[in-house]
């Protein structure tokens, strides 16, 4: 079972984020800052990160680049409610991007793809 | 004394004195202007004078003393006189040039009007003139005009044409401007480049002329020690006038006037004229200059000015750029985010729900309702973002592999098969990269009805002049051109927000870059798009 760490201000999202994905197959660890995310990143593996470009009063942008500096295997996607982000240098480091929205097909079927792609990547040793 | 000749008759008639022409009929009764004017140079009243002495009169040596020194003074009266004239027409000739050179602070029109005084007959007459300036930065005295005719066939062609047109001065100057500055400075060219002379050689006669502000007559330029053999074959003459040009006893340039057609020989006359001359033209020449550098620092305030209008435009674009960014970027996170909650809770209620819960159909209206929104979001997000695209140099066909990376699942998904044909050694385009990549993924995967069996799009890069050429054809989606048209006006009558305004959204922010963006629709063949990206920022509007 793939593990996802899910970062989000809205609670309400978290709660959101975890039912489905749980539903998916998925086991699902939310956090609701950078610092939260930190801590839980501490205490275990994740094969998968999904962040909201804007946290409060903190940017996901940046908690991204640190996550591809300090854990590059973990691949990340930025779930945000800006689509206009999608097209921005910044936010090229992350594996997928999908802009935020009721229905949870398209971050599905994201996760599903990075998730494959890594999986790819394990087998043939990259 | 001869009894026939008239100088002893008061009144006499025409044709009784010889001397006496047409136009002089007062000359006929006044007999005391008669004998002063005529009898002292005719030969019958000095007959009359000689039987004088003849007769031993002793008046005849008084008479003849008399006459003499009368003759004498007669003479130097007319020279005076005539003195008086040149001197007079001088000054006219004076005032007419300071007028000029007053009234003008074009430095060329200051110019030409020097170099016509010099050389013209009205003015000094001298046949040949070069006018040097100081560039005090460079340190170098330099030819910069050339005025006169190079040989004698040239100066009688110039000459005869000024005697028919009989031209004053300022016309004379007016003509020489408009119509033979250019031509006298590239005839004098060889000779104006070669006319430069470091401002420390203090040997060198010019500089010697310019130190001392005083005019140098150069006699015998071959031999002159202080005159280099290169000046005096480059004139190709022996005597030469330098005169310093000085304003305000600061050094402005130098003329150097010679007469080397006519070989006239040049006077101290000539030269005081010319010195006297000189003080305005030197005063002309550097206010036409100090005008020349003001106009210059003018136009740069004027440029800065435009410039910090520009500035001031952009920042007030700017601050409403950023305003409308923060008004969507609050309705992004404020409503998306319920939106997303709302819809996202209502999917999953209605996945984990039966087919006879009777709620099913409210849930059902929810998900609609909140799906519809998004969509009203997400065109006024992405129309806020057209209003102010942010240009710089991409890669064409970056571009384009992006946007059918991003659309590949879901084109995949519906069954289309896409290719991209890129032109070789394509230049950088100036775009918006963001918006662009929004239309491409737009036109791609836009909601057009009408699919036809045909699921494929093609896309070519083709090099144009300044541009680059995005061709799009698509064979699935066959419309007519009217109704194409109707898809790309926003917000027109019959759209409602979340209905499909995708393309007019791409064609506002093509439009917002100037970009031209052409859609052909056949019913039969599906749709074209040709998008011109230009290569260059001016060729934007």
């Amino acid at each position: 079972m793939s593990r996802l760490l899910v970062v989000d201000d809205e609670a309400n999202i978290r709660l959101l984020y975890a039912e489905e994905l749980k539903d998916e197959g998925y086991e699902v660890v939310t956090a609701a800052s950078s610092a939260e995310a930190a801590e839980k990143l501490q205490g275990g593996v994740f094969d998968l990160a999904v962040l909201d470009i804007k946290l409060k009063n903190e940017s996901g942008i940046e908690l991204l680049q640190k996550l591809v500096k300090e854990r590059h295997e973990m691949p990340v996607i930025l779930c945000s409610a800006f689509s206009c982000y999608k097209d921005d240098f910044s936010a090229w480091l992350a594996d997928g991007y999908v802009v935020k929205s009721g229905d949870l097909t398209e971050l599905k079927q994201e996760i599903a793809r990075v998730l494959a792609k890594k999986a790819q990547k394990i087998k043939a040793g990259l | 004394m001869d009894r026939e000749c008239c100088w002893d008759r008061e009144a006499i008639e025409q044709g009784d004195c010889p001397n006496v022409g047409v136009g002089e009929e007062d000359l006929l009764v006044s007999k005391r202007q008669r004998n002063l004017e005529k009898c002292c140079e005719c030969p019958r009243f000095l007959n009359g004078l000689k039987q004088l002495h003849d007769d031993n009169n002793p008046l005849a040596p008084v008479l003849t003393s008399f006459l003499a020194e009368y003759r004498r003074q007669k003479t130097q009266i007319q020279s005076l006189v005539s003195f008086l004239d040149n001197k007079t027409l001088e000054i006219r000739f004076l005032h007419e040039l300071g007028y000029v050179l007053q009234s003008s602070v074009d430095l060329d029109e200051v110019l030409s009007v020097a170099l016509t005084a010099i050389t013209a007959g009205k003015g000094f007459g001298m046949n040949r003139a070069f006018l040097l300036l100081c560039d005090r930065e460079e340190g170098i005295l330099k030819g910069y005009l050339g005025l006169g005719p190079r040989n004698m066939e040239e100066a009688s062609q110039v000459w005869n044409e000024i005697l028919q047109n009989d031209m004053d001065l300022q016309t004379l100057a007016q003509n020489f401007r408009l119509n033979k500055l250019s031509s006298e400075r590239a005839k004098f060219h060889d000779v104006l480049e070669q006319l430069t002379v470091p401002l420390s050689n203090k040997d060198h006669i010019l500089i010697k002329a310019l130190d001392g502000k005083r005019p140098i007559m150069v006699e015998g330029a071959f031999q002159h020690p202080d005159v280099p053999p290169e000046l005096a074959r480059l004139l190709g003459v022996d005597t030469f006038l330098s005169m310093p040009l000085i304003s305000r006893n600061r050094r402005v340039g130098m003329i150097i006037a010679d007469n080397c057609i006519t070989h006239r020989t040049i006077t101290e006359e000539d030269m005081h004229s010319l010195e006297t001359f000189g003080f305005p033209v030197a005063f002309a020449i550097e206010r036409a200059s100090l005008y020349d550098k003001l106009q210059i620092e003018l136009n740069r305030v004027t440029e800065a000015g435009k410039k910090l209008k520009e500035q001031q435009e952009l920042i007030v674009r700017m601050e409403n750029m950023a305003l409308v960014g923060r008004i969507t970027s609050s309705i992004a996170h404020s409503v998306r985010n319920p939106l997303m909650i709302i819809g996202g809770f209502a999917r999953s209620m209605l996945k984990n729900s039966t087919e006879s819960d009777p709620r099913r159909t409210f849930i059902e209206s929810i998900v609609a309702e909140t799906r519809q929104l998004e969509g009203v979001l997400d065109e006024i997000l992405n129309y806020s973002d057209s209003l102010y695209p942010t240009r710089d140099f991409w890669d064409v066909n970056q571009l384009v592999e992006n946007a059918l990376r991003d659309t590949a699942d879901s084109m995949t998904s519906l069954g289309y098969s896409t290719c991209y044909t890129p032109d070789g050694d394509l230049p950088a385009v100036y775009i918006d990269f963001k918006q662009l990549s929004y239309c491409l993924r737009t036109v791609l995967q836009n909601d057009i009805n009408g699919i036809s069996e045909d699921l494929s799009i093609s896309i070519r890069s083709q090099k144009g002049e300044n541009c680059v050429i995005l061709r799009i054809e698509d064979c699935s989606r066959l419309i007519s051109q009217a109704e194409l048209d109707h898809l790309l006006v926003p917000f027109s009558e019959t759209h409602d927000l979340g209905a499909g305004l995708g393309l007019a959204l791409c064609k506002t922010m093509l439009d917002k870059q100037g970009i031209p963006f052409v859609a052909q629709a056949d019913v039969h063949s599906g749709i074209r798009y040709t998008i011109t990206l230009p290569t260059r920022k001016e060729e934007q509007s």
